[in-house]
């Protein structure tokens, strides 16, 4: 066989081999990143970031991870306490359903709102958007994965 | 419960005057690097095929685009970003690919200038190529929040309307086809830049209508639906895809834009009833477009049987066919495909609609099947960036992005290998086209800003922003 033919043959297939080789090396990059977000704790299905509190209490920036159920009010035993005076004692729940959150208002007096509007009974919460209670605005975030 | 960092104006205003730390990325590195001999090994078997010389193929060419990919990762690298690191090397082989594919082609096929200093096919292209790293690179590093895109969703969907309406009136009819907007000496394709200021559009209206469109309080014989006036856009999006078709004469963009739009109706709802009355939708309309217009009956005739007309109206997908037929499983090698029968192309328009046909003929199954995977790793990874964004909008925006390119290039590789009635769209990455590489690489570059971890935080909602907020207070 001619040895050019066979040199051009042999340079030909290592292209080939290369573009495998490199679709190796990404697919190995891809699962090391896949499995080092399996590997990480079972994360929370969601954070609250207040965005603004005059009153103080909850500080502004701070992050709560929620649980499934999570109360808000005023009260001690709600479990994000938010100390202000427009919020009732026992004022709003966040509640995971499904794949997505809802917010409930519990009769409160000056109502929960999100986006601005007023929640009539229950409503859908979307990653991003914000609740109102009282004077204070919390932003609902996917919890951060790294 | 944990509590994060304090975010003041003060600490932000620290944070971006905090002297900017370089930071490795060796992942990318590595890649970028295997991407390179690849390509340099293509360059060599190329110049081999061609005239039987050991040596690289427009050794400059490839250089200054190697050196280009090399500038825009230490750049990344420079800024410190925490971004993707597997997006650029994969596209960068994409496009280096397509620099040995046009490099090869008969270089007349398009030129810039005249006389002795005229740029052939393969110069022009590495110009756009060079450019389009320039922009994805940009981006990604500028790009810090999204406020711009999220904030006026309705501005870019009018900037969408009034460029397709300008195409629709002034668009200059090339091959039957309204596509091309020419503006004194600058002329482009707006249906690609359209496909990204629409999956933005699209991010938008879906974060902030997603709870909206979960209700379900409407019913239309076994399918539950949300409210009809939520419906509205869905049948809007339908009216111009159709308009798209009937105008423009573009299949392509018709089926891609409509695609991108029910998968992401799909991927922020996750109700299937939606996207069932799309597909009815689609029907009707493909149906209903057939019986009316001669120029989508003759692409579906083609597809069905493109041997009925060998020589004429089925010649492309034809040759299409013996390309990869030829091909075979190996292929012929770079640079011993047929570029001339005859003094003609084989295929028409093979740089621009069949470049896959050429690579097939070249690299065979086994180099279509890798290159197809390349886009199946672009896809991945928008995917996942979308699946640990922050909130919704960026979540549907990386998502949307990244289908808006796998999508496309399904759909020109399906058009290529007759599973699809071929439409005209690009390869995304590999077609010759500034349009079509510019637009791609802004997705790039955004899907690269998104990727950031440490991007400053999404901005509140529209409603509590801006006019809207104070006139809301006043009248309060």
């Amino acid at each position: 066989m001619d040895p050019l033919l066979l040199v051009i043959w042999i340079v030909r297939l290592s292209f080939l081999a290369l573009l495998y080789l490199f679709l190796a090396r990404v697919v190995g990059s891809l699962l090391r990143d896949l499995r080092a977000a399996a590997r990480e704790p079972a994360t929370s299905p969601g954070r609250l970031i207040v965005v603004e509190s005059p009153a103080g209490e909850p500080r502004e920036g701070r992050s709560f991870d929620l649980d499934a159920i999570t109360t808000l009010g005023r009260d001690v035993n709600n479990a994000i306490v938010i100390d202000d005076p427009f919020a009732s004692s026992e004022h709003a729940v966040l509640t995971f359903r499904g794949r997505s959150w809802y917010v409930e208002d519990l009769g409160s007096t000056n109502g929960t709102f999100v986006n601005g509007r007023a929640v009539a009974a229950v409503a859908p919460l979307g990653f991003g958007d914000e609740v109102s209670i009282g004077q204070v605005r919390l932003r609902l975030e996917r919890a951060r994965s790294s | 419960m944990t509590i994060a960092r304090r975010r003041s104006p003060w600490i932000a205003l620290l944070r971006v005057l905090r002297p900017i730390r370089p930071r490795p990325r060796w992942t990318e590195a590595r890649l970028l690097a295997l991407a390179a001999i690849a390509l340099l090994v293509g360059s060599l078997s190329l110049r081999l095929g061609v005239d039987g010389q050991f040596g690289l193929a427009d050794a400059r060419g490839l250089g200054i685009y190697l050196g280009a990919l090399l500038i825009a990762h230490f750049a990344q690298v420079l800024a410190g970003r925490r971004s993707d690191e597997i997006l650029l090397p994969v596209v960068g082989l994409l496009g280096g690919i397509s620099l040995l594919l046009m490099e090869r082609l008969p270089q007349n096929l398009v030129t810039l200038g005249e006389g002795e200093s005229a740029l052939g096919l393969g110069d022009v292209q590495l110009i756009w190529l060079v450019l389009a790293i320039a922009v994805a690179t940009t981006l990604a590093i500028v790009v810090r929040s999204d406020a711009w895109l999220r904030r006026y969703k309705y501005t870019w969907a009018a900037v969408g309307i009034a460029l397709l309406l300008l195409t629709f009136i002034f668009g200059a009819d090339v091959a039957g086809q309204r596509l091309t907007l020419r503006l004194g000496p600058i002329s482009g394709q707006p249906s690609e830049l359209l496909k990204v200021i629409l999956v933005v559009f699209l991010a938008g209206y879906l974060s902030e209508n997603r709870p909206l469109l979960i209700e379900q309080d409407s019913r239309l014989g076994p399918l539950r639906l949300p409210p009809l006036p939520y419906l509205a856009p869905m049948v809007a999006m339908w009216a111009i895809a159709l308009g798209i078709v009937v105008v423009q004469r573009d299949l392509g963009a018709a089926l891609l834009f409509f695609a991108v739009f029910l998968a992401l109706t799909y991927a922020a709802t996750g109700r299937l009833s939606l996207v069932i009355i799309g597909l009815a939708l689609f029907l009707a309309g493909s149906a209903l477009m057939a019986n009316l217009f001669e120029h989508v009956r003759d692409r579906v005739d083609i597809w069905l049987d493109p041997f009925a007309d060998p020589l004429g109206s089925g010649y492309q997908v034809v040759q299409s066919l013996h390309a990869f037929a030829r091909g075979g499983l190996l292929g012929t090698g770079l640079g011993n495909g047929l570029p001339m029968v005859g003094g003609r192309l084989p295929i028409p328009e093979v740089h621009t609609d069949f470049p896959l046909a050429a690579l097939g003929e070249e690299l065979g199954l086994v180099g279509v099947i890798a290159i197809l995977g390349l886009y199946f790793v672009v896809i991945q990874r928008g995917l996942r960036i979308g699946a640990s964004a922050a909130d919704d909008f960026r979540a549907i925006l990386a998502t949307g992005l990244a289908l808006v390119v796998g999508v496309q290039a399904f759909i020109i590789a399906a058009g290529n290998l007759k599973v699809l009635p071929l439409t005209g769209v690009t390869l995304p990455f590999v077609s010759y086209g500034g349009s079509s590489l510019l637009a791609n690489a802004v997705v790039v570059g955004l899907l690269l800003a998104l990727s950031d971890r440490g991007v400053e935080p999404p901005p509140p909602p529209s409603e509590a922003t801006g006019w809207r907020r104070r006139f809301r207070r006043a009248s309060a």
